[in-house]
């Protein structure tokens, strides 16, 4: 069996919880193996900051993409080949700012795929600016003086918008993200994670978090209730808000058809194409 | 009204004929002016021509329009419910429509029925193609037809007497040709978001969903078009996207992102006058130099432009299989002239290329293995092979790198392919000439077309010039025309393919023939223009 380890040298500031998110990752990768799921169908993707840096860390298939834009990235690779497990690996300014419409689509959609995102408050890799999630006042370098606006709630975005399996991890509870992560990659349709994810060079949150986390204790049961549970603010509750069945884009878009298995053949186009050409 | 027109167009094909249809309409749904010029020949027909022999008004404001448009033996049909003894045929098109519960659809109907009764058509025969053409309220529409048939009798019947042509052909708008091009040549999966002129190659290719066993996907916008249609390669699929301009300039950083990770996406890329929104159902050739540079950071890219619906065919096939051969992203540029007029075709399928990479055979794998020709093999997912494609300078397996001699490494790698790709090219058809003798005139695009038609007119000798590929721009079929003074002719303010004739291959032009007016050139006036220069 492959190392799921690469050559890469790993930049992450030491401390950071990125390193948390990295090795639950590959725990879930040998669970999921142990559930039938091979590595093989399993591609990923990236978008660009601290947080994607992941991808040259693992030793998976994928594209490591643009700022943003791996949201459908992942999209187009499972259009394509629907026996894909495609997971994407993106930061809070990443998938909330920059390619905020790609997100809502695809939970709108219902996109058969995971979205990994690691939420650090900041604009990481670009010296720590405010994101769409940081707290109003946030004081980064390209708000002196604190930024002026209220924060997202992503996982209710996510509700709204349409998600059909929705979780919160922290990389302090390690066996607790990696059953999440497994839940999430199993799950039929679009699976959100947000994971609180601490930086220690600009928001150094292990404290915090460990202090005001609090596994869920059960699985809300309707939507109200993990919209209510979502916007808790006296405590971060941690585990899976949501999960819900429903078809998926690409079950609805083409059914058991694979175009990249299925394709037919250039005689049969010919064939069929000659009621418009003669 | 462009109804009406296809169906005019139908009769001149079942009569063997061939036909040029060029539907002029405003960005509106409703109202406004519209209309349709057909013109019709027993040989290759490359324009429509503004003056015409019959001419179909069914307001005021269209007569207006167009009454200076008639030929000197044409007759112009008028609305005498809206003017009153003007030159031409009135028709009380408003007073009689009103007695059906349809009116508004009918005008359509009685353009057909006076077309028919002026080249001869039967009343039996035009009601043939009443019933098959407008099924709904099939009655009315025959009593309507009928009528007007019969009241332009007197001074229309078969006024007009055309001869049969050599067999019959099928008609498709170039946006079609180009989608059917594209399934002729292997494309899996289309991504669009709605812009005119390329909205049809997306709603062509809808339609065909399952009979080919397409994906087709209209997401949330262009970017998410591009970086889809990129994803899809990754995962083995024939990917095409289309735009126009503005939707095109929103790709530009995924067109790059194709450019870093090798992805073979082949853009549709078909003008409208710019900048900005323009005049978005217009014609225009003013994007040849941002498709020529679009995409931050250097790497290499294919653009080739059709010069007819024909052409469309065969290099949408084309561009597909160049841009999987060479791993790299292609334009296919076009212009709502060409991507939304209408021609009769001749297309023999077996002439198109089929998309066919280099794959990796066994063994390790490395994604960006540095060939001699800088092609690396292709493998797909599911693999046992690690499969890494990275838009960060990277190695050779696809890893992040910063270190100075992989990044000139494989900037090397990817910039070797230009010679292959120069090398192909070579073996291609990169440029069309018509004609010898005579000036030289260097066009490119449905311009050609355009051209074409008024040498034909004006009966003007000269050799014709078309570059279908602009990049690389076949410098080499171009060398003996460094010294010839030439005659230049595009839709572009600023000359950019004049431009472009100058910087790569030193081919200097004397007269620019240029127009920007959102229209194309009408074969008449163009043929004055040349003779003025010649
Ligand atoms: C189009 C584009 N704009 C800006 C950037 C610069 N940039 C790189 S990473 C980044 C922010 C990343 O923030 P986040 O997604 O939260 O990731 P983190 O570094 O915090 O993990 C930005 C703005 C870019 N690469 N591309
Ligand atoms: S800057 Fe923050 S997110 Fe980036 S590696 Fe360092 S600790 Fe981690
Ligand atoms: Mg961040």
């Amino acid at each position: 069996m492959n190392t799921l380890d690469t050559y890469a040298e790993n930049t992450w500031c030491p401390g950071c919880g990125n390193f948390g998110i990295l090795n639950a990752f590959k725990k879930a990768i040998v669970k999921l193996e142990e559930k039938g799921i091979n590595r093989e169908y399993i591609v990923i993707s990236a978008g660009i900051g601290c947080h994607a840096k992941i991808f040259d860390y693992l030793n998976i298939s994928g594209l490591y993409s643009l700022h943003g834009r791996d949201i459908a990235t992942i999209q187009g690779m499972k259009i394509a080949n629907p026996e894909l497990n495609v997971i994407t690996f993106s930061g809070d300014g990443n998938a909330m700012g920059e390619g905020l419409a790609h997100t809502i689509f695809a939970a709108k959609r219902n996109f058969d795929m995971t979205l990994i995102l690691h939420n650090n408050g900041v604009y990481a890799l670009t010296t720590g600016q405010y994101t769409p999630l940081s707290e109003k006042g946030w004081k980064g370098p390209s708000t002196p003086k604190g930024s002026v606006e209220e924060p997202l709630n992503a996982l209710a975005i996510m509700l709204e918008a349409g998600a059909t399996f929705i979780a919160r991890g922290f990389p302090g509870k390690q066996a607790h993200l990696t059953d999440i992560m497994v839940k999430a990659i199993e799950h039929k349709g679009f699976s959100f994670i947000e994971i609180l994810q601490p930086t220690v060079a600009y928001n150094d949150t292990w404290q915090f978090y460990r202090e005001n986390t609090e596994i869920l204790e059960k699985e809300p049961k309707s939507f109200d209730e993990a919209m209510k549970n979502v916007k808790r603010k006296d405590k971060l509750p941690i585990g899976i808000f949501y999960r819900i069945k429903k078809p998926t884009f690409h079950e609805e878009l083409y059914g058991n058809w694979n175009p990249v298995r299925n394709r037919i053949s250039r005689e049969k186009r010919f064939q069929l194409l000659k009621q418009y050409l003669t | 009204m462009k109804k009406a027109a296809s169906v005019a167009s139908q009769i001149f094909i079942e009569r063997g004929r061939q036909v040029f249809q060029m539907d002029d309409y405003m960005s509106l749904i409703r109202g406004g002016h519209n209309f349709s010029v057909i013109s019709t020949a027993t040989r290759d027909i490359y324009s429509h021509y503004m003056k015409a022999d019959l001419i179909i008004n069914s307001d005021k404001r269209s007569y207006e329009m167009h009454a200076d448009e008639l030929d000197k033996n044409g007759l112009i049909i008028y609305n005498s419910d809206e003017i009153d003894n003007a030159e031409g045929i009135g028709v009380p098109f408003y007073s009689e429509a009103k007695k059906f519960p349809a009116k508004n659809l009918l005008y359509g109907v009685g353009a057909v029925a006076i077309l028919a009764c002026s080249i001869g058509i039967s009343k039996n025969d035009l009601n043939e193609i009443i019933k098959r053409e407008y099924p709904h309220f099939v009655e009315d529409n025959i009593s309507f037809a009928n009528f007007i048939y019969d009241y332009v009798f007197p001074k229309l019947n078969n006024k007009f007497e055309i001869e049969n042509g050599d067999k019959k052909r099928p008609i498709l708008t170039g946006n079609q040709s180009i989608a059917f091009g594209a399934i002729a040549g292997g494309l899996d999966v289309y991504f669009g978001y709605p812009m005119t002129p390329a909205s049809s190659i997306l709603h062509t290719l809808a339609s065909q969903t399952d009979k080919f066993g397409l994906a087709i996907v209209h997401p949330e916008n262009e970017i998410a078009v591009i970086n889809m249609a990129i994803g899809s390669a990754f995962a083995g699929a024939k990917a095409m996207v289309g735009s126009s301009g503005g939707g095109f300039a929103l790709m530009s950083e995924g067109f790059s992102l194709a450019g870093m990770t090798e992805a073979p996406v082949l853009c549709v890329l078909s003008m409208r006058p710019g900048p900005a929104t323009g005049v978005p159902t217009y014609t225009e050739q003013g994007d040849l130099n941002f498709a020529l540079n679009v995409g931050h950071g250097e790497f290499l890219r294919i653009v080739a432009c059709p010069c007819s619906v024909k052409e469309a065919f065969y290099l949408s096939a084309e561009m597909l299989d160049l841009v999987w051969k060479f791993q790299t992203p292609g334009i296919l540029l076009t212009e709502k002239h060409l991507s939304e007029s209408s021609m009769t075709v001749d297309i023999n399928m077996e002439n198109t290329k089929w998309a066919e990479p280099k794959y990796h055979k066994n063994g390790n794998y490395k994604r960006y293995l540095d060939t001699e020709d800088g092609i690396s093999p292709l493998l797909f997912p599911p693999s046992k092979n690690v499969i890494k494609w990275n838009s960060y300078e990277h190695d050779e397996l696809g890893i992040t790198t910063e270190n100075p001699e992989l990044i000139t490494k494989m900037h090397n790698k990817r910039y070797k392919k230009d010679m292959h790709i120069i090398d192909f090219l070579k073996q291609l058809k990169t440029v069309n000439v018509y004609g010898n003798g005579g000036p030289l005139i260097f066009t490119y695009g449905s311009t050609t077309m355009s051209v074409l038609e008024a040498l034909h007119y004006g009966d003007i000798e000269a050799t014709i010039i078309q570059p279908i590929y602009l990049r690389p721009f076949p410098v080499w079929e171009l060398e003996r025309y460094k010294d010839e003074p030439v005659i230049t002719i595009e839709l572009s303010k600023m000359g950019q393919f004049t431009s472009l004739l100058k910087e790569k291959a030193n081919i200097k032009s004397k007269n620019l023939i240029n127009k920007y007016d959102g229209r194309p050139f009408d074969p008449i006036e163009l043929a004055k223009k040349i003779k003025e220069v010649i």
